[in-house]
């Protein structure tokens, strides 16, 4: 390109000022407070106090007033939200929850499940650092299936729903559970037509069921998969039968069946594969 | 793509195929471009796409028409709003439904807000490719502020899932308009000096004037929308030629590439758009913010969503040119079909016919200035 000398003195000096232009900005910048923040250990106060109210976080359920309705377990696009309903064998008209399990592991964090919730008790709240070593962790276990938790009757003259303050529990989870505690361990799937064939359509009707509560007989509870209650407060481990553990055979049929004169034909827990 | 690798390459010249990508940090995402190249200059380079595919068009098939909303986010995780927003307009032209005013004004704002941050980025990482990291910083911290914005609008700071089909979900919060407008009175200052920092600079315009210059009917025939099609000198924005939600409510120009410093459609000129753009984002959320009707943000949307048979498309500007949705019910509650149109997709192909003759160098200037996003490209 034939450039006259003008040009040419023209460009450099172009390029001297442009260039002073733009290291005069970036000197100025020398003189400014940072705007970066050295994550985790100094910030003024943790994280989670300073997102702001909507943030997406950990899902928490106060199962105090969750009235099992499972609208979030429907509104679900991953389908990340398990929950099991069954009558109490002690009263028939109440019906308890006997799983309610969240996969934040799975979870998107869309929110989508919070908004239909008739009584505010699936919520979002700010937490998010929850590491864990084992991914089965993740898995929150909102109803004990030991202890189900009843469902709550919406009051329609109610004002506001009692609700405990959001993100305590979770946060209780976090804090009083070791970050690389031992997974949980589910059985292996069934070998197909092997020693128990019985057994079989029952898990596939279970499976196929999604949230319909799985109507199995007792020995049912040999063929679903379940896995202990990992939280320390609850250490009703429900291990699988054939496990050799010793308090694995506290299993929940027998503890229930003196309550209950029909617990033998319809036990109040029967987990379902833990996912659908 | 086989042919090309199998054919004969003469070794007398310097002739050699590389591989760009999928892993380098320039193709703004895991795209693999083939490289023909003969020394310094390119003969061809052909991009080879589809390594961020993951079924977001048979995901919409598959889940009920509410849950697929936050799969939109991840069509274009860098401007989310508009992908959220095309599907919402399409599902809501299957309804017949009419979104409250209200809404349409917080569609709107969110939507800015987001073109905003989306081409903070495309600016930023443009000059970072070209060689200066300083004002990537600067584009990535005011970026910051925006997506601090829409957390606490939405509660997410990347896939926001913010719109609903018939509105949106949330109001404004309390004191967030005081926020934005802060916000913006700092930005129309910070893109002035931004001008000064990056993008009058010599070295940098010299860098990119003239290079890959994409004229204004050769743009139009390989179906460049956007920044990309407007740096043409192509005057078409679907905001104001197709107007929908607010859009037909506020004064806004549509910035057009002149040739600021070469000619009309060079880099530089899909560059400087992108930079106006902004202004005009800005000046948008300021009469949107000022002329927010009161009302429903949400209109009265049937549990069970479940369209009669039919079909619908929706058109939106995002930030990276024209996005159209288009759906296809048949009267279940989960579509038949559905059919995302994206802007990255059609910048590629321009890619193998702009190629030959340039510089190794200019072709990672090329891709920046069309600020393709991987993930929007595959879907
Ligand atoms: S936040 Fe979304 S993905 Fe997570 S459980 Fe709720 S609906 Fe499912
Ligand atoms: S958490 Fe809410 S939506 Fe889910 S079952 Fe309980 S009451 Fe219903």
């Amino acid at each position: 390109m034939p450039q006259t000398v003008r040009e040419y003195t023209g460009s450099i000096r172009n390029t001297v000022k442009s260039f002073w232009h733009g290291l005069s900005i970036t000197l100025s910048y020398l003189a400014r407070r940072p705007t970066t923040v050295q994550y985790p250990d100094r910030t003024p106060m943790p994280v989670r106090d300073m997102l702001p109210p909507r943030y997406r976080g950990f899902l928490e359920v106060d199962t105090a007033i969750c009235t099992g309705c499972q609208a979030c377990e429907r509104a679900c696009p991953i389908g990340c939200i398990q929950i099991s309903l069954e009558k109490d064998p002690a009263n028939p008209k109440q019906r308890v929850v006997t799983q309610f399990d969240i996969d934040e592991a799975k979870c998107m964090f869309c929110g989508l499940c919070v908004e239909p919730c008739p009584t505010g008790s699936i919520q979002h709240t700010r937490e998010f650092e929850a590491t864990q070593r084992h991914i089965r962790n993740l898995v929150f276990r909102w109803s004990d299936p030991l202890k189900p938790f009843p469902v709550y009757k919406v009051d329609k003259n109610a004002e506001y729903y009692p609700r405990v303050p959001l993100g305590s529990l979770v946060r209780a989870r976090l804090e009083t559970l070791a970050w690389d505690r031992a997974a949980p361990v589910f059985l292996p799937p069934e070998p197909a037509g092997a020693a128990k064939p019985a057994a079989q359509p029952k898990v596939a009707a279970a499976a196929a069921a999604g949230a319909a509560p799985a109507k199995a007989a007792a020995p049912a509870l040999k063929a679903a998969p379940t896995n202990g209650a990992p939280a320390a407060e609850k250490p009703a481990v429900v291990a699988p039968v054939g496990a050799p553990a010793a308090d694995g055979v506290k299993a929940p049929a027998p503890a229930k069946a003196p309550a209950a004169e029909q617990a033998a034909a319809e036990p109040a827990v029967t987990l379902t594969p833990e996912t659908k | 793509m086989e042919k090309l690798i199998l054919r004969r390459v003469d070794r007398q010249n310097e002739e050699m195929i590389l591989n760009f990508g999928p892993q380098h940090p320039s193709t703004h995402g895991v795209i693999n471009f083939l490289v023909e190249t003969d020394g310094e200059v390119l003969k061809r380079a052909t991009p080879d796409v589809g390594y961020l595919h993951r079924s977001i068009e048979k995901i919409g098939e598959l889940v009920g028409y509410p849950g697929f909303m936050p799969y939109t986010d991840r069509v274009d995780y860098v401007a989310a709003m508009f992908a959220n927003e095309g599907y919402a307009i399409a599902v809501e032209k299957l309804l017949k439904l009419e979104v409250p005013p209200r809404a349409q004004w917080l569609r709107a704002i969110s939507c800015e807000l987001c073109r905003i941050a989306s081409h903070l980025v495309s600016v930023g990482t443009m000059v970072m490719d070209i060689g200066a990291f300083t004002p990537m910083l600067h584009g990535i911290r005011e970026r910051e502020t925006i997506n601090d914005l829409i957390e606490a609008l939405c509660g997410a700071r990347l896939t926001y899932n913010y719109h609903r089909i018939g509105g949106v979900a949330f109001d404004l919060p309390e004191g967030w308009r005081d926020k934005v407008l802060a916000f913006l009175d700092h930005f129309d200052k910070f893109l002035v000096e931004y001008d000064r920092l990056i993008s009058f600079n010599e070295i940098y315009v010299k860098r990119l004037a003239n290079v890959a210059v994409i004229p204004g009917p050769m743009a139009v025939n390989y179906g460049l929308v956007g920044p990309n099609l407007r740096g043409s000198g192509v005057d078409w924005d679907v905001r104001r030629d197709m107007p929908y939600g607010a859009y037909p409510n506020f004064q806004f120009k549509v910035p057009v590439g002149k040739g600021y410093f070469g000619v009309s459609g060079d880099s530089f000129d899909r560059y400087y758009v992108r930079c106006l753009e902004m202004a005009e984002s800005s000046k948008i959320v300021r009469q949107a913010l000022e002329s927010l009707p009161e009302g429903e943000i949400t209109a009265k949307v049937p549990r069970n969503i479940k369209p009669e048979a039919g079909e619908a498309l929706s058109r939106v500007e995002s930030a990276r040119g024209e996005m159209a949705y288009y759906v296809v019910s048949d009267g279940t509650n989960k579509a038949y079909r559905v059919r995302v149109r994206t802007g990255s997709f059609t910048a590629m192909s321009v890619i193998e016919d702009i190629s030959p003759g340039l510089m190794v160098a200019d072709l990672v200037a090329l891709i920046s200035s069309l600020d393709v996003v991987a993930p929007e490209i595959d879907r």
